[in-house]
């Protein structure tokens, strides 16, 4: 006679051993008994299915904080709805709303700075030893975009989108059309996207006039209208940006897949920043004047781009390393590399929520703009013509080197709902393109470091 | 919701359903023809994406045929069956067929990947526990008193023959469904070329995917007071799966379980202790290349009790579970 608590002790240790020994094979010898009772092949990896996306929402709060200059917040929505024969409509709400402040483009200096605001009401004040800051910067956007995706005959997918954005002083309208081809058993993709922005801009204070001096002055004054009129050219400009999407995709096996694209951008119309001056030094290195920016009416933007997915196997976790290459120039003289790399890492799973964790790396480096300068000086200003020279000082048109380290934590549900959370630091690192430092500003930082936290909630569910 | 989306109806198995008829009904629909009849006490049908109606006709009385033909041979019930013949046997060698042998082969690989926690002798050990939602486990004498017929390492047979010691019996429960799908597939691949579904009472298989290479959309029914494992309490709707190939098997049901000082017994019983396993899901569904393994894959994941999903998801298995 056997009693079932004896057995039941003994199955526990047995089954205990046996089921470490067994793990990874459960799967493939059912297959290879199912193939010889059925008398099939061994039928391992034959089997497709997935949850079918009636609609789905991407739901995420991304916060950005760059200490004491910008700070974003942003709610992206978004909702993906699938019909019966594949074509998948997603429309995506996006608010974002800014604040803070940013850099004028004016350099340092040993004593205090004085500017305008950009409305022309008023002034701030810089203190000695500091970037210009502009801390009237604050807007909110709202975009909208609308995609639609279907299916156009065999291994034929098309889709159209449109897209709406408005700032206070900012509309953006545009559309989009992409078509891909599968070939090689759906293998190999190969797609062609096309999109055409037109983008108004019409900010406070209206449109600087390039190279003209920042007024500087009582704006309760009864000559401050008149003086300010002068400097401006216009009350709104437009630019117009298309773009060209040669995609390729490649699964080179089971375990790996491998995307490569090139694209061409052009842009036409009103480029110049019109919040950004330019600071006009002696040969000591002190403010004389400051001037608007001007930069070309035209850019055109090429990039290279070369990603690799792994997925590894067991002895490493089934983790998947996602790497990716990306190489910009234009017609400014930009350059600029972009390496970056995640690595998804499965944690272990307990009633069907399976969590991971994902670092992440980005290295960053760009050249600057040929017409970049970080101040110009005053002799060499009475010697050019607008309409042949540009410049900015803008430091995202500079040289820099730029880093991102993150983690990211997540568990996704076995239906398919997930919820992650991010946290990053940003560290962008401008740097000397080679320019003459007056002797004023050697004990100073003329290119500073920026530094940003970024924190993002994301919530996917079904 | 899509015509051609296929039901899996919860086999909540009604003893009361006697031998019902055979009888086959054709329905059009909007891509092709359905064809439904009742085999294996749950509600059977076989989808067709095809304008010919005689080759729909063609297709559902082959699989329909087969499906009947392994119910008359493996039914416990049926005193014709080769099933009835071993368990009545009283410990004679009774001569089998090579399709038998091959199921009992099957029933021993699965027995041996389990460690024994599967095992076709287990059947009867129902006589001891009625899962009918109530709180009436069955006590310790009960259960001792009937785990000594259970073990399949009791049991000798080669190709063709077996012996099955007295008072002991087989029960092919727990594989002839999706066995029956899956010989229903290879007979319709067979006939067409053209995109076939076997539904048999919730376990399913594809001949392949849908012309144009789209999926067949298959509805998960939700159980009534459980949900997917979502944490997303709104979601008591079914959940429709896109399948492209293979099979989808569905093991569990939330109807059969007995609840005592709030531990859940599920209907799902250690073929070695005699007793229920706890903690395990209300159901599991797999994606597996062919039925059999799908079905195999969800009852071995049960068994696991707690660590059903981890045990699912170290295989690299497909599944959608319900707790």
């Amino acid at each position: 006679m056997i009693y079932p608590d004896n057995k039941n002790s003994k199955q526990h240790s047995q089954s205990n051993q046996h089921s470490q020994l067994k793990k990874a094979n459960v799967k493939m010898a059912l297959s290879m008994a199912a193939g010889a009772l059925l008398g099939t092949g061994v039928m391992v990896n034959d089997a497709k299915a997935e949850v079918l996306k009636d609609w789905q929402f991407d739901s995420a709060f991304l916060f950005y904080s760059e200490g004491e200059r910008v700070t974003a917040a942003e709610v992206i929505v978004s909702g993906n709805k699938t019909f019966a024969n594949d074509e998948i409509l997603n429309l995506k709400l996006t608010i974002d709303s800014l604040t803070g402040a940013s850099a004028n483009g004016a350099v340092v200096q040993a004593q205090a700075q004085t500017f305008t605001r950009p409305s022309g009401e008023g002034q701030y004040v810089t203190p000695a030893g500091e970037t210009p800051l502009d801390d009237t910067f604050k807007d909110t956007r709202v975009q909208l975009n609308a995609q639609w995706t279907q299916p156009l005959a065999e291994n034929y997918t098309g889709s159209i989108g449109g897209h709406f954005s408005k700032e206070f002083d900012y509309l953006s309208l545009g559309v989009n059309g992409n078509l891909a081809v599968d070939f090689y058993k759906k293998n190999s993709t190969i797609s062609l996207g096309l999109s055409h922005f037109q983008d108004t801009f019409t900010p406070m204070g209206g449109i600087p006039k390039p190279y003209a001096s920042m007024p500087i002055g009582d704006s309760n004054s009864a000559s401050w209208d008149e003086d300010l009129a002068k400097t401006r050219i216009g009350s709104s400009d437009k630019k117009v940006t298309s773009d060209v999407l040669l995609g390729f995709t490649q699964v080179i096996n089971r375990r790996m897949i491998t995307q490569f694209n090139y694209s061409y951008s052009m842009v036409r119309g009103y480029l110049t920043d019109p919040f950004k001056i330019v600071s006009v030094l002696d040969q000591q290195g002190t403010a004389q004047d400051y001037i608007y920016e001007n930069r070309p009416n035209e850019r055109n933007k090429q990039s290279t781009f070369a990603q690799a997915k792994y997925h590894f196997d067991q002895n490493l976790l089934n983790s998947v390393l996602d790497i990716s290459y990306r190489y910009m120039w234009d017609d400014w003289q930009i350059k600029s590399h972009t390496l970056d790399s995640t690595l998804y890492m499965p944690l272990s799973s307990r009633f069907g929520k399976q969590s991971y964790l994902q670092p992440h790396i980005r290295y960053y480096q760009q050249s600057a703009a040929k017409f970049y300068r970080p101040y110009t000086f005053a002799e060499q200003e009475n010697k050019t013509t607008p309409d042949e020279n540009y410049i900015s000082a803008d430091y995202r048109i500079g040289a820099m080197d730029a880093v991102t380290l993150g983690v990211k934590y997540g568990f996704s549900l076995n239906n398919g709902n997930d919820f992650s959370v991010r946290l990053e630091y940003y560290r962008q690192m401008p740097n000397n393109a080679g320019f003459d430092e007056p002797s004023e500003l050697s004990s100073l930082t003329v290119y500073p470091v920026v530094q940003a936290v970024i924190f993002q909630l994301s919530y996917s569910f079904l | 919701m899509n015509e051609t989306i296929s039901k899996v109806i919860n086999n909540t198995i009604k003893k009361t359903i006697k031998s019902s008829q055979r009888i086959l009904s054709v329905k059009a629909q909007e891509q092709g023809y359905v064809i439904t009849f009742d085999a294996m006490a749950s509600p059977c049908e076989v989808l067709m994406q095809t304008n010919d109606l005689a080759l729909a006709k063609l297709v559902g009385r082959a699989v329909s045929d087969e499906v009947w033909r392994i119910e008359d041979k493996f039914s416990r019930y049926n005193k014709n069956s080769v099933c009835y013949q071993i368990n009545h046997s009283s410990g004679q060698n009774i001569a089998i067929d090579e399709e038998c042998y091959l199921l009992l082969n099957f029933a021993e690989q699965c027995y041996q990947l389990s460690d024994g926690l599967f095992d076709i002798s287990a059947g009867i050990l129902n006589q001891v526990w009625h899962f009918d939602g109530s709180a009436n486990i069955a006590s310790a004498k009960q259960v001792a008193s009937v785990l000594p017929l259970v073990g399949w390492e009791n049991i000798s047979y080669q190709p063709n023959s077996i012996t099955l010691p007295q008072g002991m019996a087989l029960d092919f429960g727990g594989i002839g469904k999706e066995y029956a799908v899956d010989r229903s597939i290879l007979l319709a691949k067979q006939i067409t070329k053209l995109p076939v579904l076997v539904n048999l009472g919730g376990d399913l298989a594809v001949t392949g995917p849908r012309l144009n290479g789209l999926p067949w959309q298959v509805a998960i029914e939700s159980i009534e007071g459980t949900k997917l494992n979502n944490d997303n309490n709104k979601d008591d709707k079914d959940t429709i799966i896109a399948l492209y190939q293979g099979a989808l098997a569905t093991s569990g049901d939330s109807k059969r379980f007995l609840v005592k000082d709030g531990r859940r017994y599920s209907h799902v019983l250690n073929a070695l202790t005699g007793w229920p396993i706890e903690q395990a899901p209300k159901s599991i569904t797999t994606l597996a290349p062919q039925c059999i393994q799908a079905g195999m894959l969800a009852t071995l994941a049960l068994l696991q009790g707690e660590g059903a999903e981890q045990f699912l998801t170290e295989q690299e298995v497909t599944y959608w579970s319900r707790r």
